[in-house]
């Protein structure tokens, strides 16, 4: 026997030993590979999250112009009968007008007051016509009122206009320049938080634009999703998985729903627009017909982990009711559906976020239109947070990249909140047992 | 060389034949020339075999040699396999448990399961003892449930353990306690026939002791079948013994015969550590 | 079929199972040999190699206790089951009467020194005879018993007790023959006792050797067979 092949006790010792630094270097490295991989990943993640919130956070304060404003009552309502229809067609914008020449009587030539004009934001108007109509007394006085600058003006307060460029190359000229310094020195100039963000429903105007409408938008194109696809996934799951027998029929029928799954959003998208709208002659662009669409796409999804979470309840829980002689019925609502819950509750909340995301089958059936009203409900047209995110993203002013980041920052949000609720509910479920 | 018995060195199908008394007076459950097939397999091949009342029987064997199988025939738990067969009769007190019109429900209520790995329900040791006679309607009120589910854990040797806890989880119990609780769970459905796939097998020496003194008691109420792969368990606890091998009952009888002088070569070689 | 020691999955069971049944042998080759020396010294009238026999009893003895430590071993390392069972319980019983055996032998050998190592007359021939044919006798029935238990050989054990029964015959009439002797010559009355203690041991050799090829039976068939009639011991073999 030579010396390799000898392995009677004691004398492998040397021979392990030598190996033994090697084994360990391996181990070494491959721990090594593995954190550099976490690392990697969280630098892009770190640097993902850093390029959005240094982009978006200014869009969260917004420029404002202080004036004093006369609400002129030969303006607004020069026969004094006060009527809510006269008074909403007044001219509102020559008050804010008025209130800026009051400021610079100096500018005089027409193309100067119309950018001295455009200092505040078309909005302005809308602004004041709303104190007027909900507060009609204030006909007559004069207040100092805050007004949204325009976007323009907002770039330029944020820093995001370069003064030291040509002022043939920047939308701001050095007079319109000089205007705002000298309102900054009278302190007629602040940041303040931006509503507006919040409460608005998209605008051509950056200033005025808000997530509010795309956010209602998505709620109740997720109401719908979930209302259909959690009860009828869940219910698809318990059939195939303790009910369905063992044939080439339901075997398709799994092949088919793992296939599902992996079809390109974009083709859901299409399959909605030519089963919802052209045959069943829904409308385009509402809630109802994107919940719709998203049920289809999250459906796998919510079968593939509620049949997953079906699987992890142990036979023994099974075996142990039938043995005592409960119904296959009593045995899945009694013992298997309780214990798979909290991992179907979890699939369906990822469903919902991944739904939530989604944008692809949304624009094929015409959620992606520029919608200004807040939809009120199912049948009103909508647009949902990824899309407006989309359409904000394509909007050439400077304005909109701060806010599509900022839409983007609460979209985030709202999928961290989601999945947190997910690992919470799971949480609090397994402590049951 | 001497042989002990005569036999042939290979195994024959005469060899197969079952060697021993199958029947006895007034058998509890009485199966004739039961096959079980899983698709095309045929996991258990005509077995014969009576089962006394108030009698232990022991089924023993090497693993997969279909005890199990046929233990699982006899309250039809394979009715959930999919795939498999059952063909032969299994009477319960003459009638047949495989007949088309027998509902299954009622029937594991008369013939009750405790499987190997201990399994309560992730529910109150309460509910635990009280799901069967909830579901099967045995009880109308809250005071007679109460009763049901302290004479079944009496029963079972536990209340005095858990008695002051029944609120708490099953789960919560040690192995041995939980095997004992599924035994409660079990009886308080008030079954004929208690059948036993390796109870103790998961269970350390003394939890084992205290599970078989309990199968001793019990046995003065209940028919019970048990499998086990503890020869020692099987002459301790059986008044008769059955061994399969490869799906064939080989040899039944008297426990004690079975273990001194087994009749047949492959019963000898098994218990005698020959297997193999 | 194996030998009965063989075959199990647990090697060492084998081993140990051989040793006991080997065990068995030895013993039982001592206690033949004991007899043997005894009744030599009993013919060539030397006290001194019968003390020898007496002081060898002992390794006997040790070699008894030395089968009981092994067997309890056994047991509770290995819990025998079926013929297992049987054989462990056959080596315990028999080990047990083959350490009888020597005992007995024992008595012949203080047989030799009470007559030759005192001033007494040595004994009538004719009574010597009586106790070497006994002697070969019941030497037979330990070999073909022991043979039996190795070759576990059922014929041979009924053969021994069948042959038990000729020796009770011998024994009767080497008594009656005893009791002739005495009369016709009362002074040899003083070693019959001796004697009839001799023939007695060597009764009770035989009966020994009965017990075993009683236990191998058992060993073989699985019932017990004492206490049963010859006949129906053979029924249930064939």
């Amino acid at each position: 026997m030579n010396n390799r092949t000898d392995i009677r006790p004691g004398s492998t010792m040397e021979r392990v030993n030598a190996n033994l630094a090697r084994r360990y270097a391996k181990e070494r490295r491959f721990r090594r590979m593995g954190m550099g991989a976490i690392i990697i990943s969280l630098l892009f993640l770190t640097l993902l999250f850093s390029s959005i919130i240094s982009n978006g956070y200014s869009a969260f304060w917004q420029t404002s112009i202080q004036l004093e404003i006369h609400f002129k009552a030969e303006t607004l309502d020069p026969d004094g009968s006060r009527d809510p229809g006269l008074l909403s067609a007044a001219d509102y914008s020559s008050l804010v007008k008025g209130a800026l020449r009051g400021i610079f009587p100096e500018v005089k030539k027409r193309k100067e007051r119309r950018k001295l004009y455009a200092l505040v934001s078309s909005g302005a108007a809308f602004r004041l016509r709303k104190m007027v109509m909900s507060n009609p007394d204030l006909i007559g006085s004069t207040a100092r009122i805050w007004l949204p600058a325009d976007d323009d003006v907002d770039m330029l307060v944020k820093g995001y206009i370069d003064r030291d460029k040509p002022e043939a190359e920047r939308r701001m000229k050095d007079f319109q320049i000089a205007w705002l310094e000298r309102l900054q020195r009278e302190g007629r100039i602040e940041k303040r938080f931006n509503t507006t963000f919040f409460t608005a429903g998209d605008s051509r105007e950056p200033e005025l634009a808000g997530i509010y409408g795309a956010v209602m938008g998505s709620v109740f194109t997720l109401l719908i999703t979930l209302a259909l696809s959690f009860p009828i996934g869940v219910a698809a799951a318990i059939y195939l998985e303790e009910f369905a027998p063992v044939n080439r029929f339901t075997d398709f029928i799994e092949v088919n729903i793992n296939n599902l799954a992996a079809v390109p959003s974009i083709v859901f998208g299409l399959l909605g627009l030519a089963v919802f709208i052209n045959f069943f002659g829904l409308p385009r662009s509402v809630p109802l017909v994107g919940g719709l669409v998203l049920t289809l796409m999250t459906l796998p999804t919510i079968i593939i982990t509620s049949r997953a979470a079906l699987k992890s309840v142990p036979p023994s829980i099974r075996e142990a009711a039938l043995g005592i002689g409960a119904s296959r019925m009593q045995t899945v609502f009694h013992h298997v559906l309780p214990q798979a819950l909290p991992g179907m509750l979890t699939g369906a909340i990822i469903g919902m976020a991944q739904a939530l995301g989604e944008t692809a089958p949304l624009l094929m059936i015409g959620m992606v239109a520029f919608i200004v009203d807040i939809p009120a409900g199912m049948m009103d047209p909508a647009t949902a947070l990824p899309v407006q995110i989309y359409l904000w993203a394509d909007s050439p002013e400077r304005a909109f990249v701060e806010r599509t980041s900022a839409a983007i920052m609460v979209l985030l949000t709202f999928l961290m909140a989601m999945n947190a609720v997910a690992v919470i509910l799971r949480k609090r479920f397994e402590k049951r047992w | 060389m001497q042989t002990l018995i005569k036999q042939q060195s290979t195994i024959g199908a005469a060899d197969r034949r079952t060697v021993g008394r199958v029947t006895v007076e007034n058998p509890r459950i009485r199966c004739r020339n039961v096959h079980v097939y899983y698709g095309e397999k045929r996991a258990i091949n005509g077995v014969t075999l009576d089962i006394g009342r108030n009698e232990v029987i022991a089924m023993i064997g090497p693993s997969g040699c279909g005890k199990s199988t046929f233990l699982r025939c006899l309250n039809r738990m394979n009715d959930a396999i999919d795939g498999c067969r059952v063909t032969g009769d299994i009477l319960l007190d003459g009638q047949d448990i495989y007949d088309k019109r027998l509902d299954v429900v009622p029937l594991r209520a008369q013939v009750g399961i405790v499987f190997q790995k201990p399994n309560p329900f992730p529910k109150s040791i309460y509910e635990n003892v009280a799901y069967g006679p909830r579901i099967h309607g045995l009880t109308s009120t809250r005071s007679e449930l109460d009763e049901v589910v302290e004479l079944s854990l009496q029963k079972a040797g536990l209340w005095d353990e858990v008695k002051d806890r029944l609120n708490q989880p099953g789960t919560g119990l040690s192995g041995g306690q939980q095997q004992r609780l599924c035994i409660a769970r079990t009886i308080a459905v008030g079954p004929e026939v208690i059948l036993m796939d390796e109870p103790c097998s998961a269970l350390d020496p003394i939890a084992t002791a205290r599970v078989e003194a309990l199968i001793d008691e019990l046995r003065e109420h209940y028919s019970i079948v048990i499998v086990t792969h503890s020869m020692q368990q099987a002459a301790r606890l059986s008044q008769r013994t059955a061994y399969f091998h490869l799906g064939d009952l080989i040899e039944v009888g008297m426990t004690n015969q079975i273990f001194t002088n087994p009749r047949h070569r492959l019963t000898e070689d098994y218990i005698t550590g020959r297997f193999g | 079929m194996n030998k009965i020691t063989e075959g199990h999955t647990v090697k060492r069971f084998d081993e140990e199972m051989l040793f006991l049944h080997r065990l068995v042998l030895q013993i039982g080759s001592l206690a033949q040999d004991q007899l043997r020396r005894a009744i030599q010294t009993l013919n060539d009238k030397d006290p001194t190699a019968a003390r020898g026999v007496i002081s060898r009893d002992q390794a006997l003895n040790d070699l008894d206790v030395q089968a009981d430590e092994a067997f309890i071993n056994l047991i509770i390392k290995r819990q025998p089951m079926a013929k297992d069972l049987r054989e462990i319980i056959t080596i315990s019983k028999a080990v047990s009467d083959l350490e009888r055996v020597g005992d007995e032998a024992r008595k012949i050998a203080q047989l030799t020194i009470q007559i030759y190592d005192t001033d007494n007359s040595p004994p009538n021939k004719q009574v010597l005879r009586d106790i070497n044919t006994m002697a070969a006798f019941v030497g037979d029935m330990l070999e073909i018993s022991l043979t039996a238990f190795d070759e576990l050989d059922a014929p041979k054990a009924l053969d021994v007790i069948r042959l038990d029964s000729e020796l009770e015959e011998e024994y009767r009439s080497a008594l009656r023959r005893l009791t002739t002797f005495v009369i016709e010559d009362a002074r040899t009355i003083g070693h019959m006792v001796d004697v009839v203690l001799g023939l007695r041991a060597l009764e009770r050799i035989g009966g020994h050797a009965k017990n075993i090829a009683g236990y191998v039976l058992f060993l073989i068939t699985g019932s017990d067979v004492r206490h049963k009639s010859l006949e129906r011991i053979e029924g249930q073999i064939i």
